[in-house]
């Protein structure tokens, strides 16, 4: 094997990941999970919807595009000549499919018993676009249809209003879909002009995850890359950040959708961090979630009582090297009234004592989960391609669980900042 | 041992226990069972509170508890559900099966009851939290759509009710209506436990459960055939009814329910390939004409109630296309009856089910689930059974089965906003 290949293995979750580097500067990384039927294997970019501003790799200027380009790429990427590409692993009898989110795309299939014919599928899949004008003009329906699902969907405006009020310049503000009217501008020739600057080896990932064979799978991988050798220019991209000031934009947004039971949610703005910083971030957001919110937490059994929530409150982290901020969330009759009690108890945590023995079983529960969820393959490639995008050790997660001390929790607590949160209810 | 069905498989980590109450109901006790069964899972006489529970199941590595109800045909099933994992992953080895099957007994056999009263807090609470479940259904449209289209298909049939019941039955629901509801659930429901999951290092496990609960499992009636009962004499209608119903909303709903006559036994596999040929993967006709060749919708599909018979057809579309988007899935629809299906289909809707067979070998709540299947029907079929007899399926049965399927429904769910 000509190329280095680096061995993490995990105890705790009994699963072993390969990293290697082809000589294209593609990044692969098969995780090994002995025993299960299913494998699955995804081929992503680093490139999301907030990937506008770049520097066109072909001709070194610098562009700006349409919102929602990058999941209009997406589904185009499945458009073959004279064929659609799900439809062609649908007649092998493998699922496939693919999705994009802020910082990244990915094209994945799961297969059982065809997994050469599937890898060697999707990379043929990704490798070679095939944007027509009439293609791309029966696409803008279709998405369009997408895009209403999406409005209609009170989670969703939920969701995307918290981040609206928290941010002014940043692109996270933008539907990941774009809107009718953006994705109305959206040509064959700027679709391949996102396509070469991205999608070139450079900025790109396989990640496997299943019982296979390491050698054979990278043989796959390289094989079928040596037909399309010479396609594509492979370099670093250069992307543009937007300047994004430290205060939120609007305290709060209300959507008025005749629900039944509105859904709020509360969004802290925080200073973005990099690396194993966003590992860290993310256990402790888990951790007091359990602890402080979840319906086993005195808070939860008092809110409930006076009917102010009627589900689940949840404590999410959400960031890259770029944003990050917490998100609480949960549905409720009486969303004003929740709103003020949740602001108090941030407050009152924030000085309060922790309850060692709670702060232990707590752990003691994350333990146990990450071992259950860890039979889930899909768990396994999600800590692959946050490791990837945050250039994270992987494995941190499990590793830091078991550092966490108490005074991580209080140091967090206090850099929840009342006047950098937001209000979203949507009625 | 009766009533217990176990699978072992050391890929996995973690155990998953179900215990199961099967039982026929009428529509309006639904709610009464909903409400009973919250209240058993939210506390007992030795873990009083919900939050004494969960810092319980805390303590022993995060078990997973909670109670899922499911209509199967029919029939409705509460289903007490907990997950643990095995002590060899565990620190110390320390075990936490044994304790979660312990908890489970004092869950369901040993609830805090004075007076012939449930404690009166815990029931205002999960009646109202079933209130609004029911309540808030609405405000997801595609969902709400489908199942809007379960109710007015079947309207007579305990099928046709939602899963927490109807907000009417569900007010009516009284504090002693939960004493009575708790003693016909341990009376009138088939019992069955199914454990499933990495097993070793506990072959004495099936003693161990029938030590706990043998007095409760030897009163359980056992009913070896209960699924038959689904299958009793429907009323076929042949007029199609037509139904819109207005809502806020951006984007409409399309639905189509069907029905097959006739259900047999056997029919099983050819209705699924069925179903995966119309409207079950991207290759499907739905997919390829209403989204891929109209442009009309995103989400096309079709799904398939093995219980029941039942076949729902559900698209997002704009309000304007709706009688566009009704040609065209009736169109597909009629190329099925027709027999219009290639090779191709018929062989990539096969292969495509039976990975989806293969795959249940990576869940222990998939070959729960398969157990729990065969313990109500009486059978013992196994995934390579399963397997075989979908293999077999050709086109001359699809087309069978086609023409027993009778369109009986076309729904829209529309928007206020657009008339505006």
């Amino acid at each position: 094997m000509k190329n280095k290949i680096e061995v993490i293995k995990n105890e705790t979750l009994s699963e072993t990941i390969y990293k290697t580097v082809l000589s294209n500067g593609l990044e692969v990384y098969i995780c090994i999970k002995a025993g299960f039927t299913k494998k699955i294997g995804m081929f992503g970019t680093k490139y999301g919807s907030i990937n506008n501003d770049f520097i066109d790799i072909s001709s070194g200027k610098r562009v700006d595009m349409p919102d929602g380009i990058s999941h209009f790429l997406e589904h185009k990427l499945f458009e073959k000549e004279g064929d659609n590409s799900l439809d062609l692993f649908s007649k092998e009898g493998i699922s496939a499919n693919a999705y994009t989110s802020f910082d990244h795309t990915v094209y994945f299939f799961e297969t059982i018993n065809k997994f050469r014919k599937g890898l060697e599928m999707l990379i043929e899949l990704v490798k070679t676009p095939y944007f027509t004008v009439e293609n791309v003009k029966k696409e803008q329906g279709i998405i369009g249809q997408e895009i209403s699902m999406y409005e209609n969907d009170p989670n969703f405006n939920v969701y995307f209003n918290t981040l609206r009020a928290m941010y002014i310049n940043h692109p996270i503000r933008i539907d990941i879909a774009g809107t009718i009217d953006s994705i109305s501008k959206i040509d064959k020739d700027i679709l391949y002009t996102c396509y070469n600057t991205f999608y070139n080896s450079n900025n790109m990932f396989i990640v496997v995850i299943g019982d296979v064979d390491v050698s054979d799978t990278i043989s796959i991988i390289e094989d079928k890359f040596k037909l399309y050798k010479k396609n594509i220019k492979s370099d670093k991209v250069i992307k543009f950040r937007v300047n994004e000031p430290n205060n939120i934009l609007q305290k709060k947004i209300e959507k008025d959708m005749g629900l039944y039971m509105p859904q709020i949610s509360i969004g802290y703005k925080l200073l973005p961090i990099e690396k194993d910083e966003i590992i860290k971030r993310e256990v402790i957001s888990d951790i007091i979630s359990e602890m402080y919110f979840s319906k086993s937490s005195k808070f939860y059994e008092i809110e409930y009582n006076k009917g102010a929530v009627s589900d689940d409150i949840d404590f999410i982290y959400e960031g890259t090297n770029d944003f990050s901020h917490i998100i609480i969330s949960t549905t409720s009759p009486k969303p004003d009234m929740i709103q003020n009690d949740i602001f108090n108890y941030i407050d009152e945590i924030k000085n309060k004592e922790i309850d060692a023995n709670l702060f232990k079983n707590t752990k003691r529960r994350k333990i146990g989960e990450n071992i259950v969820e860890s039979e889930n393959l899909n768990n396994s490639y999600r800590r692959i391609i946050d490791s990837i995008l945050h250039e994270s050790q992987l494995y941190y997660d499990i590793e830091i669980l078991n550092n966490i001390a108490i005074k991580d929790i209080k140091d967090f607590l206090n850099i929840l900042d009342y006047t950098k949160a937001v209000i979203s209810i949507v009625k | 041992m009766k009533n217990i069905y176990k699978v072992n498989d050391n890929k996995f980590k973690s155990i998953y226990i179900s215990y199961n109450f099967t039982f026929e109901t009428k529509k309006e006790e639904v709610p009464k069972n909903v409400i009973t069964s919250l209240v058993l899972s939210k506390g007992c006489n030795k873990y009083k509170t919900s939050k004494e529970i969960e810092e319980y199941l805390s303590s022993l590595y995060g078990i997973n508890f909670d109670i899922n109800m499911e209509k199967i045909g029919d029939l409705y099933n509460i289903e007490f559900r907990l997950e643990c994992v095995n002590k060899e992953f565990l620190p110390n080895k320390e075990d936490v099966l044994k304790p979660a099957i312990d908890f489970l007994y004092e869950i369901i056999y040993n609830p805090k009851i004075e007076n012939n009263e449930f404690d009166s807090v815990i029931f205002e609470r999960e009646k109202k939290l079933v209130l609004d479940k029911i309540n808030k259904r609405k405000d997801e449209k595609l969902k709400y759509a489908v199942l809007k289209t379960e109710e007015l298909l079947c309207n007579q049939e305990p099928f046709g009710t939602y899963i927490y019941g109807e907000v009417n039955d569900a007010e009516n629901v009284k504090l002693e209506d939960i004493y009575i509801q708790y003693a016909n659930l341990l009376e009138k429901s088939f019992v069955s436990i199914v454990i499933s999951g990495n097993l070793n290092g506990y072959d004495d496990i099936e003693q161990y459960i029938d030590n706990v609960f043998k007095n409760e499992l030897d009163k359980a009636i056992f009913n070896e055939e209960l699924i038959n009962i689904s299958h009793k004499n429907i009323d076929f209608t042949t007029k199609i009814k037509e139904v819109k119903e207005k809502i806020q909303t951006n984007q409409a709903v399309i639905t189509i329910g069907m029905r097959v006559e006739n259900l047999e036994d056997n029919d099983f596999y050819a209705l699924n390939v069925y179903n995966s040929i119309l409207g079950g993967t991207p290759s499907s006709k739905l997919f390829q004409n209403v989204r891929e060749k109209e442009s009309l919708a995103y989400t096309a599909r079709s799904r398939y109630y093995r219980f029941k018979g039942v076949f729902i057809i559900y698209a997002g579309i704009e309000e304007i296309n709706y009688e566009k988007a009704k040609i065209v899935i009736l169109k597909q629809i009629d190329e099925m009856k027709n027999g219009n299906i290639s090779e191709s289909e018929l062989n990539s809707s096969k292969e495509s089910l039976i990975s989806d067979l293969l795959e249940w070998n990576d869940s222990k709540i998939s070959l729960a689930k398969l157990a729990y299947t065969n313990a109500i029907s009486g059978k013992s079929l196994t995934i390579e059974e399963l397997i075989d007899n979908m293999k077999k399926v050709q086109l001359e049965d699809v087309a069978k089965v086609a023409k027993k399927i009778r369109i009986e429904l076309i729904y829209l769910l529309g928007g206020e906003d657009s008339e505006k």
